[in-house]
């Protein structure tokens, strides 16, 4: 397990943002995957694609241009290849109605960017490192929102 | 008086007429029969005279024929004798008038019969001895016996007579006695029907004189009801009508006229004529309300466009209703009453209504903007600073270190005012459920999430009992804390902060901040603390948004936690008020409705 590598997929149309995702990633000791995509259209063609490596998380960004997350969210919950997939919300906002929302909606976690570079890598290395398989089944809505 | 009252005196009326009626007419025909009984034995009285008068006169006829006869005797002159015959005849005529009178008398009858037959008798004798010659000696024998005779049996007929003169005045006497009886009545009689009169007719015309003055104080007061009525249509533009839907009688009030631009019953009300005054494109609304009156007894009531006579377009509303009595027969009644004011009001209301709730939801996006949007660039901003803080920051100049960790405190301030911006705005935003909350409760949570504050400050809390009501219980949570908060914040160096937090109920006339002069009752709830306080000048300003008495330097703050109070507590209908005393402390106070 240790030496197996993580497979991540970010979804994110913001720049500065993909380069501190990729930035943190770096500097994190776990050896990771990371694949980017810069909006939810990207995405879904991506995912769809059948060659691929499924990644074990998904980072998805709600505020994109053309497909949001939470669309791209509800699409990834319809197709049974994905079940396994952990899904990260990785958003700017921390308003009741986007969290709600997207747990109703079947997300794992809820993490709302961190303002400050090593803030970002703790919460990174943390949810690279819950075992979501566990997680689902105590699923619920207090440790939706990562909180460090 | 009314209606119901008013009938049971005319019932009350009626049985009395009838009583009196009854009562009247009893002592009448009493007093009819008693004088009929007097007249009776008025007659009687008169009856017994005139038997006396006419046993008299017999007596005085007898005593004629005796002396006549007499006469004869001595003159044999034919004049007595004639005399004799006309005494005869009269006392013939007395008998057959005695006979008459004594009808109904059995015991003057009696005495009558035997009367008569001695006075036949004496005129057989008296007769006899006119034929007889009287010269001769043993004829003056037989005369003298004859004349003796006479005398004997003239003596018995006055006796006779005398007797039934005498029973004749024992019957007067006891009439006339039953009669002075009776009549004395008669004046207590006449006076009783007088008296009983009288009473009716003073009573009747009491009673009809206060019946009189009802009916016109009831006709006066319909008058002024009327009047007013007609006035109050006039001032509030309504006007009414009836329509006998089974005689298709449709009548309009004076101001309905008015109200099409007409003059009062200047035309004679119909369906058609109307809807000539109705605006072309709402005659179906007329019609389409008619037909549900007519089929589904549904009352009509719209709002229908009408171009007066002098071409003026109105707005009219109608309201109508169905009556039906027990016959089934079906009267519309309604209103029309032109609302074209409260119409245009109601429109310029509503769109300004809409403008209204556009720029407010223009607000509302604006505020995401803010607070949202601005916050992607303000993270970055952070993030890169944090990456400088950590990479970079050795390798520059003094000056660049000192400016770059200004450029740092800003940027945290600027986050801390979004974020307080946001709270702000969602304390609108957010859905309020109002529930029952012991604010015992929310205090408690409110002190643990003060928890570290209070130990650090070594403060001290003091709550009485406070009440339970039904708020948006975060909201109010967030209240306590941002007031608690404030003064722990704004507390004096070096003196333990005290919090005392006092509730009572109160009305609202007594303190003029609620601008309600009535009795309402509120829930007051102070929050007074030793600390800094402020000057009171600036006891309104504090509530503004972004307004501050402190230099961020020595307090840091957004000037947001304030306005936000302010506005949970109008979220909740409530009111709050601030209360300075520089350098002694301050009052908080808000005001829920109980």
């Amino acid at each position: 397990m240790q030496n197996e590598r993580i497979h991540i997929l970010l979804a994110e149309d913001d720049e500065d943002d993909r380069l501190f995702f990729s930035d943190a990633f770096e500097e994190i000791k776990i050896k990771t995957i990371i694949k980017m995509v810069n909006d939810g259209v990207e995405l879904m063609n991506y995912l769809s694609q059948p060659d691929i490596v499924l990644p074990n998380i998904l980072f998805l960004d709600l505020n994109m241009p053309r497909k949001t997350g939470i669309d791209c969210l509800k699409e990834i919950k319809e197709i049974d290849r994905f079940k396994d997939m952990a899904i990260a919300i990785y958003s700017t906002s921390s308003s009741e109605e986007d969290i709600e929302e997207t747990f109703v909606k079947g997300a794992n976690v809820y993490i709302k960017k961190p303002s400050d570079f090593s803030a970002l890598k703790k919460i990174l290395s943390e949810v690279i490192t819950i075992n979501f398989q566990y997680q689902t089944s105590g699923l619920n809505r207090d440790n939706f929102i990562l909180n460090l | 008086m009314n209606f119901k009252n008013f009938l049971s005196s005319s019932f009350l009326i009626k049985s009395v007429f009838i009583g009196s009626l009854v009562i009247l007419i009893f002592i009448s025909s009493v007093s009819y029969k008693h004088t009929l009984v007097i007249t009776d034995l008025a007659e009687l009285v008169t009856h017994s005279y005139e038997v006396r008068i006419e046993l008299e006169q017999l007596n005085s006829r007898l005593t004629d024929a005796e002396s006549a006869k007499q006469g004869y005797m001595l003159s044999k002159d034919s004049i007595f004798f004639k005399a004799f015959n006309n005494a005869h005849a009269k006392v013939n005529k007395s008998f057959f008038k005695l006979n008459q009178l004594a009808a109904n008398n059995l015991r003057q009858q009696n005495n009558l019969d035997s009367l008569y037959g001695l006075i036949n008798f004496r005129f057989e004798n008296l007769s006899d001895s006119f034929k007889e010659t009287p010269d001769t000696s043993h004829q003056a024998i037989t005369l003298k016996k004859n004349l003796r005779d006479g005398k004997k049996l003239m003596d018995k007929i006055h006796i006779q007579i005398q007797n039934m003169i005498n029973l004749e005045i024992i019957y007067l006497h006891e009439r006339q006695k039953k009669y002075e009886n009776e009549i004395s009545f008669t004046p207590i009689f006449t006076f009783l029907v007088f008296l009983f009169s009288l009473i009716v007719f003073v009573f009747s015309y009491f009673k009809i004189n206060e019946n009189l003055f009802i009916l016109k104080k009831a006709n006066k007061q319909l008058i002024i009801t009327t009047e007013s009525f007609k006035q109050a249509e006039e001032i509030a533009n309504i006007s009414s009508w009836y329509w006998d839907l089974e005689l298709n009688l449709l009548v309009y009030s004076d101001n309905l006229y008015r109200l099409l631009g007409c003059e009062p019953q200047s035309f004679k009300p119909s369906i058609k004529k109307f809807l000539e005054f109705v605006h072309p494109s709402d005659i179906h609304l007329i019609i389409q309300g008619d037909e549900e009156v007519v089929n589904d007894n549904k009352p009509p009531t719209a709002i229908f466009r009408v171009i007066r006579k002098d071409g003026e377009l109105r707005y009219f509303k109608s309201i109508g209703k169905v009556l039906i009595d027990k016959n089934g027969k079906k009267t519309l009644i309604g209103i029309n009453s032109d609302v074209t004011e409260q119409y245009l009001s109601n429109v310029s209301l509503e769109e300004r209504n809409q403008e209204l709730e556009r720029t407010n939801k223009e607000l509302a996006s604006f505020n995401h903007v803010a607070s949202h949007d601005l916050q992607e660039p303000l993270r970055k901003i952070q993030t890169f600073i944090s990456r400088i803080a950590e990479k970079e920051v050795l390798n520059m100049s003094e000056t660049g270190k000192d400016y770059f960790s200004r450029i740092h405190t800003a940027v945290d301030r600027m986050r801390i005012l979004i974020n307080d911006l946001l709270l702000f705005s969602s304390t609108n935003k957010i859905e309020k459920i109002f529930e029952p909350t012991d604010f015992n409760v929310l205090l408690e949570n409110v002190q643990q999430e003060l928890a570290q504050a209070i130990e650090d400050k070594n403060a001290v809390i003091e709550a009485g009992n406070l009440p339970t009501l039904n708020v948006i219980p975060f909201q109010i949570q967030q209240l306590f804390t941002n007031l608690i908060g404030n003064s722990l914040k704004y507390s004096k160096p070096n003196v333990v902060p005290v919090v005392k937090i006092r509730s009572e109920l109160i009305i609202a006339k007594d303190y003029p901040i609620l601008k309600m002069d009535t009795t309402k009752k509120y829930y007051k709830i102070s929050f007074t603390d030793n600390g800094l306080g402020f000057e009171q000048e600036y006891a309104e300003n504090i509530f503004i948004l972004f307004r501050r008495l402190h230099h961020v330097k020595e307090y840091p703050g957004t000037g947001i936690g304030l306005s936000i109070c302010k506005k949970i507590v109008e979220n909740h209908a409530g009111f709050i008020e601030a209360e300075g005393n520089l350098g002694i402390g301050s009052t908080f106070t808000v005001f829920f409705p109980a």
